[in-house]
């Protein structure tokens, strides 16, 4: 008996020494990486971003700068000065005080590395900026935030930044005709959030939201941006209630609407399908009516195709759209042709705005995001003031006297 | 638990073992019957065998037909080829033509017209445009948007003209016997449509 336990606690020890030396190679390779994945983790997060991509106000790039990034924050070299606001920039950098001085379109620029204090001579300006300069592999780097706010002071422009794209744009202040002309001031604008009420829900994302409901957020959004700029926007629902097509061009020929854009979420059945798309309404796009077209088969209402004389107006809004949306997407705006029911009595440019796909998780993740919508808000308001401007151009000077 | 005693060991081994089979075949059974009522749910057609009072109508041989489908991208409609006696009658031709359209999706394969919709009736006129009448399930079944509506009308339309391009110049989509707008709130429907060549 007791020589059986003896045996029995030699084997156990003998197992349990084959199970260390078995183990002990595998444990120790598995805590050195344990140990690596520790150490990237709490290592401060400077990496290459992406590049940062200077674009003009048609979304044409100007510069793509490689930027590095600290936490949340975008910084960029000293030489992308040169290469945005002006090419004769020179600069001294003062390692030991970390001071740094600019000179570019005939003034200084003085920063103190990790100080959001500028100062601008010989205007005697300051500037706070809301990411300080700091200084990255022995390098002084300038924040994204720097070319924000001193670029419309420098070189006289609008910048709009992109985030998530890290891309800004640079618009001359004064690219649009102002809207208080006559003409402008009525140039009355009718957006239409699609779907609504209890039987038209629209399309449905995995988690429940409805398209019914971001188009008449986004809707309300659109009108109160609109009105900061003195555009006149009126809805054809307010609420969830359902309205027919032809209720819906009610609404905009009771205001004298000019201009016509309906809000909608996409559909696809692939998961993989996303971006924005615009549709003009064109019989003679994708799908086509007859060359002749002859009264409905049963319906009391001869279908007008009123939309063919404003094909040209909503190319052109549609256009101006793609232009301003392409800034908020890394997929390209389409615009396409097709017969539309929404538009299909719209006696004014018109055109069908596809915010999105529900069915794509990035795309439901955007849309279900208010800051992104405020954006996009933000872009239709200045695809609206791309197509004023761009009417008025076009209106003989008689026209405009009258 | 001891698995120092070998004949112990077996055992829990060969209990192990059984548990592991039952479970393997439950799951099998269930998997099985979960099948066959998906097919009892939409019934999978069987190509309609015409009921000609005449043999002479019906071909000696399949023709091959082919059904705008969606590809395993889902992205892209893509022709499938089928093989099927057709009725010579233009209407009960087409008949057969888009009702294996809706019943029939091969693997790999995506359908976009919604499950469970049917075709109610064909009709020809004398300008050569066809109505297609659907039952009300295109509409209420449909998932919405554009382009899934935009790929469902240009799947039937391209099935049909594909099918039969001397016979038929437009196609009219129908609902329960009645025009419709639209399916899901964007494409005019309200008339005869063809494709651009």
């Amino acid at each position: 008996m007791t020589t059986t336990r003896t045996n029995n606690t030699v084997y156990i020890k003998k197992a349990q020494e084959r199970c260390v030396s078995r183990y002990t190679v595998p444990v120790k390779i598995g805590a050195l990486f344990l140990c690596i994945l520790v150490f990237a983790i709490t290592l401060p997060s400077t990496a290459q971003a992406p590049a940062v991509r200077f674009v003009d106000v048609d979304g044409k790039i100007i510069a793509e700068v490689p930027a590095h990034s600290q936490g949340e924050h975008v910084y960029l070299p000293v030489d992308t000065v040169k290469q945005v606001i002006d090419p004769a920039t020179t600069h001294q950098y003062n390692h030991p005080r970390q001071r740094l001085v600019l000179k570019a379109k005939g003034r200084q620029i003085r920063l103190q590395m990790g100080k959001p204090t500028v100062s601008i001579d010989p205007d005697g300006q300051t500037l706070t900026l809301s990411t300080p300069p700091i200084i990255i592999a022995q390098q002084p780097m300038l924040p994204i935030a720097f070319f924000i706010q001193l670029l419309p002071i420098l070189n006289d422009v609008e910048v709009i930044y992109n985030s998530n794209l890290n891309k800004l744009q640079m618009r001359s202040k004064g690219t649009w005709i102002p809207v208080e002309t006559n003409n402008t001031q009525n140039l009355v604008i009718v957006v239409d959030p699609g779907h609504g009420g209890s039987d038209d829900r629209g399309c449905e994302g995995s988690t429940g939201i409805l398209e019914k409901n971001i188009v008449l957020a986004l809707a309300k959004q659109l009108q109160r941006t609109s009105r900061q700029q003195e555009i006149q926007v009126y809805l054809t629902r307010e609420t969830d209630t359902k309205k027919t097509h032809f209720e819906r061009i009610q609404v905009a020929k009771q205001n004298r609407g000019q201009l016509f854009l309906s809000l909608h979420c996409n559909a696809s059945f692939s998961p993989h399908e996303k971006g924005i798309k615009i549709y003009v309404n064109n019989p003679k796009g994708r799908l086509r009516f007859p060359s002749t077209a002859k009264p409905a088969l049963t319906g009391q209402r001869l279908k007008v195709l009123a939309q063919a004389d404003f094909l040209k107006q909503s190319q052109d809004f549609a256009n101006a759209l793609q232009t301003e949306l392409n800034f908020l997407t890394e997929t390209p705006v389409q615009i396409i042709g097709l017969p539309l029911i929404t538009l299909s009595e719209a006696y004014m440019p018109a055109v069908v705005l596809e915010l999105g796909y529900l069915s794509n998780v990035e795309d439901l993740e955007r849309l279900s995001n208010s800051e992104y919508m405020a954006s996009v808000a933000q872009a239709i308001t200045r695809a609206f003031q791309r197509y004023i401007s761009s009417i008025n151009q076009h209106i003989p000077p008689t026209v405009v006297e009258q | 638990m001891k698995y120092n005693d070998s004949a112990g060991f077996s055992r829990l081994l060969v209990i192990w073992g059984i548990t592991l089979i039952a479970v393997a075949i439950g799951l099998g059974v269930t998997l099985f019957l979960i099948e066959r009522s998906k097919e009892t749910v939409i019934p999978v057609a069987p190509p309609p065998l015409p009921t000609a009072a005449n043999p002479s109508d019906i071909p000696p041989e399949p023709q091959e037909v082919n059904l705008f489908l969606l590809d395993a991208t889902a992205l892209t409609l893509v022709p499938v080829k089928t093989e099927r006696r057709l009725h010579i009658e233009l209407t009960k031709r087409l008949n057969q033509i888009v009702t294996a359209l809706i019943q029939e999706t091969p693997p790999n394969f995506r359908n976009t017209i919604p499950r469970g919709t049917m075709l109610n009736e064909v009709y020809i006129d004398s300008q050569q445009t066809a109505y297609l009448d659907f039952s009300s399930h295109l509409i209420d079944g449909h998932i919405g948007g554009t382009t899934a509506e935009f790929l469902t009308v240009t799947a039937i339309l391209r099935t049909v003209f594909d099918a039969v391009p001397d016979d038929i110049k437009h196609v009219q989509i129908l609902v329960d016997g009645e025009e419709v707008e639209t399916i899901a709130g964007h494409l005019n429907l309200s008339q005869p449509l063809h494709l651009p060549q």
